[in-house]
């Protein structure tokens, strides 16, 4: 019989060099494009004008009334207060559907009549019920986050091959030990996808959040960049959203890769 | 190794009869197995094979009948029941090890017990040197064995097997065939082995029941006493091949 090892597979190098071109040109292009004049700079700033502000709003609270990392750590703060929210009611909530009849049963009409309203339109009944405070965003972002949750969770238990049920059953497996040892492993894939979903649904949210009621903040920066009409400040605040977020993702995928061996390859 | 005194009766299927519906499947089937024999069914396609099995591992339940393990209704929960399915059954999350060990865990054992039978049972069917690896990194006849290993794992009162090889080539097949004897000979379980292919029942079985086409029923039932390893060149071995094959063809 032939010895079994482990072998390393090496990333191709198209997907190695290919990554770094593509944002280079990206950026190459768009400072010509408004170095050059095609798109005014009173419509879009430049990304070596952008530059300048970002070293400049880590020292300078003007004119948006705080500094870049106060916003970014307050927006931060409120999007994963609501996405770990979302995960921890979420997440439980969509697996327990998914297998039990009584779980399903109880919360999906409600879940499917809350589930089509954007959660940008309950700011106003948000700002009755929390001001304009963390507690109110934190409850938009939550809500934003939890329907991703729920519905990966749930398709993911649904996915389970039922023959391993089958198997499962004639061992004498407890309906508990199958959905713990069953479908919840089964399900993990979706659950890491409905991480990823969250996020950038919370993201979203908070900026939409942020734009209604708020007083710092990612998004409350780049509102204020539309109000002084400086657009290097919007393309900022823009840019540190789509930062953040692409951080996050990336940590996200690395725990996934972990946990999932065998799984996926 | 099966003297002339049979050991006493382990499965006892009184009067089991299935219906879906209008369509009736199973018609009033009896049968007894004796502790720690070997027994094939056949049947031409579509009898009701797996519904028969189904049955029998308690996933459906019968609409008329009982069976009974140890003079008990059969209870997946209180028996140890183990099912090989036609399709591989691994869990992908879990190592060839802990796949093995999986049936065990259910059942509630102790871990140190389950320790002691997994290295016995992964040297007998020699996955020991593939026991850290996860299912995807293997070939689809391994995972087969794995799900065989599975099912010995948990010293059961009946196997029950569903074509396991059904997808595998023939001279493989030859082989986890033989293994598959081996296992059973050496851990004593009782065996109901489900298939469509007639010499496969010769080569394993001691004892194999033919099923008429649907609503199904026993319609003979052929002792293959035979030395083991058999040859199915051997003009014995032949004769009772084509005997079953008549007793399929000629409904």
């Amino acid at each position: 019989m032939t010895a079994y090892r482990e072998v390393v597979v090496r990333t191709p190098l198209a997907l190695k060099v290919l990554p770094v071109v593509s944002v280079a040109t990206f950026f190459i292009a768009w400072e010509i494009i408004v170095r050059t004049g095609v798109v005014p700079d009173t419509m879009l700033a430049a990304p070596s004008t952008v530059t300048q502000l970002l070293f400049d709003k880590f020292t300078n609270v003007d004119p948006d009334g705080a500094l870049l990392h106060q916003h970014a750590w307050i927006s931060i703060q409120e999007a994963f207060g609501g996405y770990f929210l979302a995960l921890a009611v979420g997440l439980p909530l969509g697996l327990a559907m998914g297998w039990f009849n009584v779980a399903e049963g109880l919360a999906r009409p409600i879940f499917e009549i809350i589930r089509p309203i954007p959660p940008v339109a309950w700011i106003p009944l948000t700002i009755f019920w929390f001001g304009i405070g963390l507690p109110g965003k934190i409850f938009i972002i939550w809500l934003g986050g939890l329907v991703p949750c729920v519905i990966n969770a749930y398709v993911g238990v649904k996915m389970t091959n039922p023959t391993l049920i089958q198997m499962a059953r004639t061992y004498g497996a407890s309906d508990w030990q199958i959905f713990r040892q069953l479908c919840i492993p089964s399900a993990l894939p979706m659950v890491f996808g409905a991480l990823q979903i969250a996020l950038a649904c919370c993201w979203t949210n908070l900026v939409a959040a942020e734009l209604l009621a708020a007083d710092a903040g990612l998004g409350f920066m780049i509102t204020m960049g539309r109000r002084l009409a400086m657009p290097e400040m919007v393309v900022l605040g823009m840019f540190m959203v789509g930062l953040t977020g692409a951080f996050i993702g990336v940590i996200i995928d690395k725990v996934e890769k972990r946990l999932l061996a065998g799984i996926r390859r | 190794m099966q003297d002339a005194a049979r050991p006493r009766t382990k499965i006892e299927v009184c009067n089991l009869t299935k219906r879906f519906g209008e369509l009736l499947v199973l018609n009033d089937i009896s049968f007894s197995v004796a502790e720690g024999e070997f027994v094939a069914i056949v049947g031409p396609t579509g009898c009701g094979k797996t519904t028969f099995l189904n049955a029998l591992s308690c996933l459906l339940p019968a609409s008329a009948g009982q069976i009974l393990i140890d003079g008990t209704p059969a209870d997946p929960k209180r028996h140890n029941i183990s099912y090989v399915f036609q399709e591989p059954t691994c869990l992908p999350w879990r190592t060839v090890r802990e796949n093995v060990a999986y049936g065990m865990e259910v059942k509630g054992r102790p871990q140190r017990e389950i320790d002691e039978r997994m290295d016995n049972i992964l040297e007998l069917v020699g996955l020991t040197q593939c026991a850290n690896l996860y299912p995807n990194q293997i070939s689809a006849s391994m995972q087969q064995r794995i799900a065989v290993s599975r099912a010995f794992a948990v010293d059961p009162d009946l196997l029950l097997m569903d074509e396991p090889y059904g997808q595998l080539d023939v001279k493989l097949r030859f082989y986890l065939e033989d293994e598959l004897v081996n296992l059973w000979r050496k851990l004593k379980s009782t065996v109901l082995f489900i298939t469509h292919n007639i010499e496969e029942a010769v080569y394993v079985a001691e004892r194999i029941l033919v099923l008429s086409n649907k609503p199904t029923r026993i319609k003979a039932e052929v002792k293959v006493d035979l030395p083991r390893p058999r040859d199915f060149m051997d003009p014995e071995f032949v004769r009772i091949r084509e005997h079953v094959t008549d007793l399929i063809r000629w409904w």
